[in-house]
């Protein structure tokens, strides 16, 4: 159970605190099960504030997404830290951002946020369309209630959440400044069943698989930009000299776009799962992504966002990794 | 297919130089059509661009900057910035560029008849000033003074050079040079081109001021402009923009609702003071 | 006239040269792509993801053809006849939207050419969405603008009212499946459609708008509505009434051509300029644009504003940005 007096409590007092620019957090959307991410400037803003298992959003990637205005003549720049509530996935990111040196320590403040998943949006829509009034969702008794207009539903954990909590071992933040509430009991275990599956495929199967997903792809770079741990200032898809990556969109491309962001991801991807649900042509993103996560965690036994002494994977090596792969 | 606007038409390069050097030199292109029928059926007025480009590379939009009274030919002067401005800086005499145009307004050079008129230009901006001087020059009966205003930051940054010696012969025409930095051998104004004109002090009587060049330059030009007692209907510029496809349909060269290929690149600022993106 | 839904399939076999699209499910994906039976088509209450715009205004389209190195410039072929099925009216109204950009001084003859080839059947909305919004928009669930043909469904039958001489010729070629539809039948199509109206849900006064947004540009309602923007482009890219684009060149060996692909307002380098300024430097600015281009400055151009509500942005905006929620934002906001 969610306490919001206690959460709104938390924000207020961060928001308050003088090393505090401004605080993001999530709020009830404009209809139905949308949720909003929330930027709060001032005590009052933290009324709407809220924790649910409707919290899908990465809030993490607003860390390198928010761009920094040039300061005007006579100012300094405002260097106080973000405040950024974060589930356990999200806070990997924050400690991969960190690990990477994208982000700085005294740069955010972190607010852990234990979840105990959070509810696939596509299929809670497929079950109950068209519901413009504001619903409220809770974790309550190791299920998942909604609150509809018609009435309450409960619903088993595992039916509604999204496919990454079904694996989830982290659902207590890595890295945080305050937690909201005490840690919760971790229900996943990463036996990559999914990629498994996938990997038993003939070459063909797994072609004909990937190129009817890819062909639907319309380039809208909502993935990558959801991606906390995309941020690069130029990314590869943007530059014409040379031009990597053409700007037509046909299946050659794409699929350059995808298999390029995805190896960009090996060792990084925290399997937020966001750049999947932000798919609005519903490419199984996350399948391709944890295909990677598996090769580094084979190859390397590295996990990105987990271990804050960690060096980031690529950068370096150690004289007992594995060599196999390498003819 | 009906015409097709995107479909250019190919001219050869029949000389070529650069105007100034270093990393963002300009290279000056005088270019004729190969078609015969399409030389003889161009016009354009001063102030109009052309999409011109290299097939395979791309597109730039580039102001016309010679008057249609000097020739059968077309004249642009190219900054070297990005891509397709680089791959133009590399062709020579004989070798082909893709044109297509003219495209957007001209200056209202009919409008203008009669009266005194007085261009400030700085740096590369000079280019689209170019054939309003030429332009004026070669229907001088018709108008009143010429006064010309130009400035770079050092000589070696001054466009046409060639150019300024002989239009300070003509007894119409008043030229005004500067340069930035003081060097040696320069005998002419040493400082900004917004201050070089309140030094020049032009009348706003029965004139028009045409200026084009560095945002900065302009910011400071207009204001100098409104202390010596020019209408906004007396003041003209060009905008310029990120452009693709120099018609007003793929959407990203406008400047509030304006858009700087099709309703400009001329604009009074009459009409831009109450666009807040014109000097973005 | 009426069409019985066990002759659809017959229907469409009877636009033979011509190409025929409709709503087909692509995955979990329903989107505009040709189809050849009544079996893969979807007419199902849900609009399609990705607007029949991308038939009129593919997101890929070669300009040009040549080799590098020669100066021989070919353009495409013909483009054939084309048959739009079930597309919602406010698709349709969308496709007139955009003719006035592609035909505003010189005529694009490429989007042209493909939209004097194409007849549109559209489908009377009986189920709106929750987020439709087209009736504050100069729409409706059964609006005929731009349309050839529109079909209600009436259960066991489809109720097709010929609108232009186009839709007449198509449905001459199908005059052996058709049948008389009754005074009856006609009041039964009216009935739905004025239903169908009352449902929606979601709505804003437009009215003031154009007006007002000018007057707003230093607003920080800009700031607000935009911090959580991704800048991604699914709203400009699903949005019907959307038509920016980028060209480029593009070279595979010694076959090179220039063509035109979707762009979006909402990416950083949409107006980044070579040397590196670009006059809108972060999502507050393009997001201030995208409003103000749809609902201001379209509308100073061609009397119109440039949004048919279909409601896509906001059910596709994985951060909650809400058009509406902006809209009413704009609405409140002092001058």
């Amino acid at each position: 159970m969610i306490d919001l007096e206690k959460l709104r409590d938390l924000a207020r007092e961060t928001i308050s605190r003088d090393d505090v620019k401004y605080l993001i957090g999530w709020k009830p959307g404009t209809h139905g099960f949308r949720i909003s991410p929330h930027f709060v400037s001032n005590p009052e803003e933290t009324a709407e504030l809220i924790f649910s298992p409707l919290c899908s959003n990465n809030l993490a990637t607003y860390l390198t997404l928010t761009e920094k205005r040039p300061v005007p003549r006579g100012e300094q720049p405002d260097t106080r830290k973000v405040a950024l509530m974060v589930k356990g996935c999200d806070s990997r990111a924050v400690l991969q951002q960190l690990t990477e040196q994208g982000i700085t320590k005294d740069s955010v403040y972190v607010i852990g946020c234990p979840c105990e998943g959070v509810i696939d949006i596509k299929k809670v829509e497929g079950k109950y369309p068209g519901i413009l009034d504001q619903v409220e969702a809770r974790w309550e008794n190791g299920k998942i209630s909604l609150y509809l207009p018609s009435g309450k539903v409960e619903m088993a954990r595992d039916d509604i959440v999204a496919e990454k909590c079904l694996t989830c071992r982290y659902p207590n933040p890595v890295i945080a400044d305050v937690s909201l509430r005490e840690e919760v009991e971790v229900k996943g275990n990463n036996t990559f069943d999914d990629v498994k599956k996938m990997e038993a495929k003939s070459t063909q199967e797994k072609w004909a698989f990937w190129q009817g997903k890819f062909n639907s792809c319309i380039r809208c770079y909502a993935c990558r930009n959801v991606c906390p741990m995309c941020y690069c200032e130029e990314c590869i898809l943007d530059k014409t000299n040379p031009t990597w990556i053409q700007r037509s969109v046909n299946i050659s491309e794409n699929t350059s776009f995808q298999l390029a962001r995805a190896f960009h991801l090996a060792g990084r991807c925290v399997e937020c799962g966001e750049c999947e649900r932000v798919c609005p042509v519903n490419i199984p993103l996350s399948h391709l992504n944890r295909k990677l996560v598996k090769e580094v965690m084979d190859k390397f036994g590295f996990e990105p966002g987990v271990d804050p002494e960690a060096k980031p994977l690529l950068v370096g090596y150690r004289p007992n990794d594995k060599e196999d792969f390498i003819l | 297919m009906n015409i097709n606007p995107y479909n250019p038409h190919i001219a050869t390069v029949q000389d070529t130089w650069y105007e100034t050097y270093g990393d963002r030199c300009i290279k000056t292109f005088k270019v004729v059509f190969d078609d015969e029928e399409v030389r003889n059926n161009w016009s354009h007025l001063p102030g109009q661009c052309a999409m011109i480009g290299i097939l395979g590379v791309g597109e730039s939009m580039i102001s016309i900057s010679c008057s249609p009274t000097e020739g059968n030919f077309l004249r642009f002067s190219v900054m070297r910035m990005g891509n397709v401005t680089q791959s133009l800086h590399e062709l020579e005499p004989g070798d082909k560029m893709t044109v297509r145009g003219p495209y957007g307004n001209n200056f209202p050079v009919d409008q203008w008849k009669g009266k005194n008129i007085i261009t400030i230009g700085g740096g590369i901006g000079q280019a689209p000033l170019r054939p309003i001087i030429e332009y004026v020059k070669a229907n001088k009966s018709e108008y009143g003074d010429l006064t010309v205003i130009y400035g770079a930051r050092t000589s070696a940054d001054l466009c046409f050079k060639g150019e300024f010696t002989e239009l300070g012969k003509s007894t119409q025409t008043l030229c005004h040079l500067s340069i930035d930095i003081k060097e040696d051998d320069w005998p002419h104004y040493v400082g900004f081109v917004p201050s070089l004109l309140m030094e020049v002090n032009p009348s706003p009587e029965n004139a028009i001021a045409i200026t084009c060049g560095p945002p900065i330059m302009i910011k400071f030009v207009l204001q100098n402009l409104k202390k010596l007692n020019f209408a906004d209907e007396q003041i003209y510029t060009t905008l310029e923009n990120r452009m693709k496809c120099g018609v007003g349909k793929c959407g990203r060269c406008n400047a509030g609702n304006l858009y700087v290929c099709k309703d400009g690149p001329v604009f009074s600022y009459a009409t831009l003071k109450s666009v807040p993106e014109a000097f973005a | 006239m009426k069409l019985n839904k066990d002759k659809l399939a017959d229907f469409i076999a009877t636009l033979p040269g011509k190409k025929v699209y409709g709503p087909k499910k692509s995955g979990e994906t329903l989107k505009y792509a040709p189809v050849t039976g009544a079996a893969d088509l979807c007419l199902t209450a849900a609009n399609t993801t990705v607007p029949p715009k991308s038939v009129v205004f593919p997101q890929t389209e070669t300009l040009l053809r040549f080799e590098l190195g020669t100066t021989d410039i070919k353009t495409p072929g013909q483009e054939s006849e084309t048959v739009l099925l079930g597309v919602r009216p406010c698709d349709a109204r969308a496709m007139t939207i955009v003719d006035n950009v592609f035909s505003w001084g010189v005529e694009d003859p490429y989007y042209l050419e493909r939209r004097a080839k194409i007849t549109l059947v559209g489908l009377a909305c009986l189920e709106p969405c929750a987020n439709c919004f087209c009736t504050s928009v100069g729409g409706g669930p059964a609006s005929k603008e731009g349309l050839d043909v529109l079909m209600t469904d009436l259960g066991d039958s489809y109720l097709l009212d010929v609108l232009t001489e186009k839709g007449e010729n198509l449905c001459q070629s199908a005059s052996g499946l058709l049948i008389n539809a009754t005074g009856e039948d006609q009041e039964a199509a009216e009935k739905l459609h004025e239903k169908a109206a009352s449902q929606i849900s979601r709505h804003t006064d437009p009215a003031g708008i154009p007006a007002k947004l000018p007057h707003l540009w230093e607003s920080l309602l800009w700031d607000t509505v935009s911090a959580s923007c991704l800048g991604c482009g699914i709203c400009t890219y699903l949005c019907p009434t959307c038509h920016c684009f980028d060209m480029q060149d593009e070279t595979e060996g010694s076959e090179s051509r220039r063509c035109r692909t979707w762009d979006s307002c909402m990416f950083s380098e949409y107006t980044l300029h070579a040397s590196g300024h670009n006059p809108r430097p972060t999502r507050r600015e393009r997001t201030r644009n995208r409003i103000n281009h749809k609902y201001s400055y379209f509308v100073d151009k061609f009397n119109v504003i440039a949004c048919v509500g279909c409601g896509r942005c906001i059910n596709l905006c994985p951060v909650n940005i809400d058009l509406l929620d902006i809209l009413s934002k704009v609405g409140e906001e002092a001058r």
